[in-house]
This record gives structure tokens, sequence and C-alpha cells, in this order.
């Protein structure tokens, strides 16, 4: 590409400064408020650091609310979703886990009909799943919202699973049809001139070489579900069944709250995912990339 | 690569035939994605449609019977201003959102993919940094940065200098949209991004070299090469990112409610408390929901179009 002007390396140098900051910039406050007291917050409206660093905050939010510590002993008020939080964040476990598990399941046997067997209308499917993706949620959640509470279905895991899958089955079926697509075919020839059934090819071949295809999958989906704030939103009015976008969703009437409070509810909230991307790169990339261009 | 069937000319045919048992087995293997998304998805947006033109409420939810009430749900849709207000809000977060995911997108997809660039490689990582957050948790954590009284924007303006009086971001109507708009950017650009990124590394180094040596200024091999190229991801990140923008709720959720007075509600708003708020019409959230429907229908028809082409190609 050639060599760069020292005009040019200062402005390209500049430019990937300012995308970091961007990036990045939003999610300091965050982790500032998150580490002082309410005092400290409202003491000097100026300031940017935090005077006394506590992680009080932490404290409080990890023990459910029976840590008070020196900071919160006076507060007569705590907000629900501090002694929900413990709750929610297993319930979110639970309902990530099993929605990315059954949404894989589910999925990976359709696109492999998508990829490999040449049946006419098996064709459809891709161009369905592009349609289905992009059916609106809140369109969605209407009509289910009724339907859940006639097979009463409201205020279970099982419902937000459910709901969750159907909702996210398309999109997972997009990210693995150009995955197996992209695997050679000779192997599983290979192992059908020695005896093995289609199926049996698909599942002793072509499943484990998908093996960084299905993880892609999996992520975004795990991801994707800790995500979901409207259907748990709908689906659930239950404490012992709401999820962590639920729980957190409840500080947003809460006049009272503590903003260092909802801070640290919130980087503990979105740690997880944040994580996840960022050690699971790879995989995340391919998958979103796939997903998106090549149905 | 060359085509796998050059090299056993003669037993690729004999597999890749339609045997019997394909149709059977295709049939089976998607029996059970079909039936999860024929009862969650495909059947609810039907029935929509079906309750759009009932008489539904908590109250008729409890005695079982809904009334037919024909289009007097959608009248009624139509007649309502604040519906209008939202859509117009709508296309304005729409365009103005999309426009921006689009141009800071390419903008950075274009530094990161200049190798020469000192540090390039660490954003590159920290690239999907934004996707990771959960949308609630970004409704939250900007809410906090626009917070009259101790927000991070004020305090950083107030620091600078640049402000003498903290700014009431979220009480003035026009910049609570900007607000709401800003938040849903800044998590789904990276998205923008990637896709870009992706593209950019599509293209041939050489078509660049050979520009460089007919002495072409980067920003004219940006204009020539890069942009034509990247048309088709560029296409497709308008639609999508259109549709899910068009759907935004979290961030209007967390951040301002629909207010300062109706300022920032949009149609997934509207919708929602249409059907879910008191007094819990779910008729007129429905006529509402089939609007979208229907609106985004549309986009997704052209991207069902757009990538599926090239799947057949």
């Amino acid at each position: 590409m050639g060599r760069l002007s020292p005009l040019g390396r200062v402005g390209l140098w500049l430019a990937n400064v300012a995308a970091l900051a961007f990036l990045l910039l939003p999610l300091v406050p965050v982790v500032l408020g998150a580490l002082q007291s309410e005092k400290s917050l409202t003491a000097d409206i100026r300031s940017l650091l935090p005077g006394q660093p506590t992680l009080a905050n932490f404290q409080l939010i990890l023990s459910g609310g029976a840590n008070r510590g020196p900071i919160f002993e006076q507060v007569t008020y705590l907000p629900k979703s501090i002694e929900r939080f413990g709750a929610a964040f297993l319930n979110s476990v639970i309902v990530a886990s099993s929605v990315a598990l059954l949404t894989l399941a589910l999925a990976s046997l359709s696109a492999y009909t998508v990829a490999r067997l040449n049946v006419a209308w098996v064709k459809a499917v891709v161009s369905l799943s592009l349609l289905a993706r992009l059916v609106p949620l809140i369109v969605l959640m209407v009509p289910l919202y009724v339907l859940f509470r006639q097979y009463g279905l409201l205020n279970s895991l099982s419902g937000v699973v459910l709901a969750e899958v159907g909702f996210l089955l398309p999109y997972a079926i997009l990210i693995l049809v150009p995955y197996f697509a992209s695997l050679p075919v000779e192997l599983e020839d290979a192992a059908r001139i020695d005896g093995c059934t289609r199926f049996g090819a698909f599942w002793r071949i072509v499943l484990p070489l998908a093996t960084p295809g299905l993880a892609a999958c999996a992520t975004i989906m795990f991801i994707l579900s800790w995500h979901e704030l409207l259907i748990p939103l709908i689906v659930v009015s239950r404490p012992e069944a709401m999820t962590l976008p639920v729980v957190l969703a409840g500080l947003v009437s809460d006049y009272f709250v503590f903003f260092t409070l909802m801070m640290a509810i919130c980087l503990l909230g979105l740690a997880p995912t944040l994580l996840l991307v960022l050690l699971l790169q790879k995989y995340v990339v391919r998958g979103l990339v796939a997903g998106a261009l090549k149905g | 690569m060359a085509p796998a069937s050059s090299d056993s000319p003669k037993s690729r045919p004999l597999l890749r035939a339609r045997e019997p048992g394909a149709g059977a087995l295709a049939l089976l293997l998607n029996l059970p994605a079909g039936l999860v998304l024929l009862a969650v998805l495909a059947w609810p947006v039907l029935y929509a449609g079906w309750l759009s033109l009932h008489e539904v409420s908590l109250r008729q939810l409890r005695s079982g019977e809904l009334p037919f009430t024909g289009v007097a749900n959608y009248v009624r849709l139509f007649g309502d201003d604040v519906f209008w207000l939202a859509l117009q809000h709508t296309v304005v977060f729409v365009a103005v959102s999309v426009a921006l995911e689009v141009v800071i997108g390419l903008g950075i997809a274009l530094v990161i993919d200049d190798e020469r660039v000192a540090l390039s490689r660490v954003t590159r990582v920290l690239l999907l940094a934004p996707w990771g957050v959960p949308p609630v948790v970004n409704g939250l954590l900007w809410s906090f940065i626009f917070n009259a009284q101790y927000g991070y924007l004020n305090r950083t303006l107030l620091a600078l200098g640049l402000i003498r009086e903290p700014v009431n971001w979220l009480g003035d109507p026009s910049l609570a949209m900007v607000a709401v708009i800003t938040a849903y950017v800044w998590r789904t650009t990276p998205f923008n991004i990637l896709l870009y990124h992706a593209g950019l590394r599509g293209i041939p180094r050489d078509c660049y070299e050979a520009a460089a040596v007919d002495g072409a200024s980067g920003w004219r091999r940006f204009w020539h090469i890069s942009l034509p190229l990247l048309r088709p991801v560029i296409a497709v990140t308008l639609i999508l990112r259109t549709t899910f923008a068009f759907m935004v709720f979290d961030e209007i959720f967390a951040i301002t409610q629909g207010g300062p007075g109706n300022a920032t509600w949009v149609a997934a708003w509207y919708t929602y408390r249409a059907a879910f708020q008191p007094p819990f019409n779910i008729g007129l959230g429905s006529a509402s929901a089939s609007v979208m429907a229907l609106i985004l229908g549309v986009a997704a028809l052209a991207y069902a179009r757009l990538v599926g082409r090239r799947l057949e190609a």
C-alpha cells in the first residue's frame, strides 16, 4: 500500500484514537460511578474521578443487600433489584444456556439439510429464515402474551426459553448454513462409500468438523438471550422467574435509586457478555459476518 | 481451489443425485425447527392480525370471549395523534441512526483496515465491546451519562469550561431524541464496522496497488475502488439496521420512557404502551403491531431478495 506521508500518519493515528475513544469512553462512567459512594458522586459535580474509591456497592449487591457496610448503614430504602440480583443472574444463566443449546440443536439439523441435501423445497428454508429474522419482536409479543396466557406459559422460565428459541432460530440457521456449506463434501462422501448413512455422516463427520461454527452460533445465541429484555419483561411478572435485564429494568422507574449502585449492578450485568465477546471474539466475528452476508 | 468434482468425476454425480430418502430425511430434520417456528413465530404474527380485529383487553381475556369489532381498532389507531407522532419520531430515529451507523462504521472500518496505523490492532480487538453490552444496561448507563445533576457529560463539559450551567439533556424534547439516538448508535455501530471490515478484507490488495501506481490519491482509491466494491455489504447493513432501528425499544425504555412529554415515543414504544400498560388495550396494540409488521415486511422482502440472490449465485 506504499508509504505514508508524516502528515497522513499523524492523521490516521488521530483517527484511530478517536475510534478507540468512541468505542470505550462511554464505558468509563460505569466504572467510575460503580467505584464511589453516592456522597462523593454528589459532593462535587465537576470532579471526574471518585474522591474515595470503594467497593461497597459491589459488596451490597453480591450479598443481596445483607452486607451494608458503613456507606449503606443509614440507608432506609434499597431497590428491590438488589435483593433480586442473585436469583435473576442464575435465571439468566439457565435461560441463555438453554436457548443457546436448543437453537443450536434445531438450527444445525435445518442448516444441514439446506447445505447438503439437494431437495428443491429446502432452499425455501433460507428465504423464510431471512424473512423471519426481521419480524419485529414487539409484533410477536402482543399475540404471544395472549397465547402464553391461554397455555399457562406466563411467569415460567420455559415460556421465556420457548419464545426466545422461536425468535432466534431463523438467525441461528442463517449463521450455520454458510458454515456447513463451506465444509468439504469429500469426507462425507468417503464416509458414505464406507457404508455410513446420510444422518450418520452428519452426526459423525459434519458435526465434529463444524465445531468452530457451532461454537460461534452458540456464543452469539447465548449473548443475544442474555441481552433480551422485551420477551421476559412481558412473559414474566413474578420476581422468582425474572431474568437479569428485567430486574435491571426495574431500576428505571425507581426515583430513589443511587446512580452509583445502578452503575455497579450494570457493570455486573454487562460483564459476562462483554467478556464472552472479547474472549471468543474469533467465533463471534465469524458468526456475525456469516449470519448477515451469506445467508 | 479446483472444483471438487474434477478429481472424482464418476462417483460425484452418483452421490449428488437425488437418492431415495433425501427428501424424507430433509423433512424429518426440518420438522423440529419447523414446528417451533410455526408455533412461536408464524402463528403469532397471523394471530396478531386476528386480534387486531377484536376487542381484547384483560376483561375479555379473563372471560375468554373476544368480540369481533371489525376495523374499530384501526380507526382508533389512525385517529390517535400520538400514533402518528410515534411514527414520525420513528422515521427520524431510523434515518438519523442508520446514517450515523453507516458513516461512523465506514470511517472506523477504513482506519482499522490500514495495518500501518499504530494501535489499529488494539481497535480491532476491542471493536465489538459496545455490542457486548446488554441493550437495557446500555440505556441505563447513558441515562447516567446524560443525567442533568450528576451525569458525566455535564461533569466533563463543566470541567472543561465548555458550559457554565448543567444542561438538562433528557428534559428537553429535541435533546432527549439526540440522547437516545446517541446511546443506540453507540451500541449498534460495531456491527456495521465489523461487516465493512470484512468487506474491505475481501477486496484484493492488487486493486489498491495498481491504483497507487497510477497515482490515485487515498480519497480517490476509496471513492473508485473501496466504495463500489462495498456496495453489496452497505446495502445489507442498510436494510438490517433500518429494520432493527425501527424496532428500537430497550434504550427508549431505559433512558426516556417516551418522554419528556411524547418527545421520544416510537412505534415499538407505542405498541408496548397500548398493549401492556393500563388500560391494556391488546386489540389496539395488535393493530399497531400489524401496521409495523406491514411496514417492515417490505424491508424484509428486499433483504431476502438481496442476500438470497447471492446464495443462488
